[in-house]
């Protein structure tokens, strides 16, 4: 496999620290070549992780309250673009 | 002159005859639909970036200068990671139990070697941008992502000319999406084959074809007929994304026992629940998703614990090539497909019912 290492990031957003948000997460079931969604509710901690070039970037949240039955995790990353404010305006 | 209802501008923007895209994971298949006047995105999620690379020019050597395209799923969230052992460790027992005596009642054989899932590496960021890179560096016309937002790429793939696609199940990721500049949506419904959001075909594509503006939307979901086609772009959308309906072509890889199963069944004959992978999948029924929907079953462990807990059961069916015991991805539109036939050919009976379904509503001969 070729190696195409990137570089890695972390940074803190003290904007996003403590909002409670929202993230239509999920990803490739493993062992399947199939997409599974996942969603959760929690709390931002503001920590992010940028990752390569140009930068993806993945937000840390916790005190999940509503996450896939049997989540064994109460953190998990999520994809800045996937993650919603729950006081965002009405779309 | 009428106007043709098949020129869409998902056709103008790609370059193609005809608004149909197959998503498949089979090459013969991408290479028939294109070069019948199609679109074709190949899965590539579960491949390194040497073998996406190989697959690239292979069918590039195919379809003299067409477009087409290449899927990945770009992870939206992950957890810690951990090894294969260390989640085969946490599967409860009584969830091993359950597993054991559906083997033991199926008489299901045991994989004949190791069980290709126990070999995965898992996806994570890394992964994923390594496979990115290939597709950047091959400039690979279109880009599909099948989950995630594809957002942070979007400007360096259109600096390199190609187009990016994202896969949506709900109207606000669309949204977020349109808003960062995608250059099509692929608005995914309830019906489809795999992992699915909740919300009907139906429901989301003209929704999020009311917000979608210049932007092509593209259906996906149980599309499988010419009907279907004609009904998405009633619905607002520039073009149809298909999967199933591929699995049962003659270029089709896939074993033949399922091939038959698919052209038998019907939309009764799919199974939507967790128990396969931890997520909601919907598949072909099978003793294991009979014996799981049992009221007296365990529920089903989130992902990867089910996906292990099933592996065995899997693996040990399609290796000994049990008839009785294997499964397959399979969307709601399955009860349509009825006879194996070229990829071609099934491209022109879609056309061709696409627009007999136009002229039944307008009386306008084509």
């Amino acid at each position: 496999m070729t190696e195409r290492r990137q570089p890695s990031r972390t940074g803190f957003d003290p904007a996003l620290a403590g909002k409670r948000a929202e993230c239509d997460g999920g990803g490739l079931v493993p062992g399947t070549h199939f997409a599974g969604r996942q969603e959760f509710t929690g709390t931002l901690t503001g920590e992010y992780v940028d990752h390569g070039e140009p930068p993806w970037r993945w937000y840390l949240m916790t005190d999940l309250s509503d996450k896939p039955e049997g989540f064994p995790d109460d953190a998990v990353w999520c994809e800045s673009e996937s993650v919603f404010l729950v006081d965002e305006p009405a779309r | 002159m009428p106007k043709d209802p098949l020129r869409t501008k998902l056709c103008e923007m790609l370059g193609i005859e005809f608004p149909i895209i197959a998503f498949t994971h089979c090459k013969d298949v991408a290479v028939a639909v294109i070069n019948s006047g199609g679109f074709a995105v190949l899965g590539e999620a579960m491949h390194t970036p040497d073998e996406i690379a190989a697959d690239i020019k292979w069918i590039r050597d195919r379809i003299d200068g067409k477009p087409f395209g290449i899927d990945l799923v770009l992870p939206a969230s992950a957890p810690a990671s951990e090894t294969v052992e260390d989640i085969i460790a946490k599967i409860p027992e009584s969830h091993k139990k359950f597993a054991a005596e559906i083997k033991q009642r199926y008489d299901v054989p045991d994989p004949k070697g190791f069980i290709d899932l126990h070999q995965w590496g898992g996806l994570n960021q890394e992964i994923a941008r390594a496979q990115l890179d290939v597709l950047l560096d091959e400039r690979v016309p279109v880009i599909a992502s099948g989950l995630g937002s594809p957002a942070f790429i979007l400007d360096a793939a259109h600096q390199r000319g190609m187009k990016v696609f994202g896969l949506v199940g709900r109207t606000r990721q669309a949204k977020r999406q349109l808003e960062a500049g995608v250059d099509g949506i692929i608005a995914q419904g309830y019906d489809a084959a795999g992992h699915t959001g909740s919300m009907g075909t139906f429901s989301i594509v003209p929704e999020v074809a009311s917000i979608a503006g210049d932007t092509p939307v593209i259906a996906a979901g149980g599309v499988t007929t010419g009907r279907h086609l004609a009904a998405a772009l009633c619905l607002g959308a520039s073009g149809v994304w298909t999967g199933t309906l591929w699995l049962a072509s003659r270029e089709s890889d896939i074993d033949m026992i399922i091939k038959e199963r698919l052209l038998a069944s019907t939309a009764d004959d799919t199974n939507y629940s967790k128990c396969i992978s931890g997520m909601t999948m919907r598949v072909l029924k099978c003793p294991w998703t009979d014996e799981w929907s049992r009221p007296d079953a365990p529920v089903p462990l989130p992902p990867p614990y089910q996906m292990l807990l099933s592996s065995d059961y899997i693996q040990g069916a399609n290796d000994n090539r049990r008839a009785d015991l294997m499964t397959e991805a399979s969307g709601q539109g399955v009860g349509f497909i009825t006879s194996m036939k070229p990829a071609r050919q099934i491209v022109f009976d879609m056309v061709e019912e696409a627009l007999d379904a136009f002229e039944s509503l307008t009386g306008e001969p084509e």
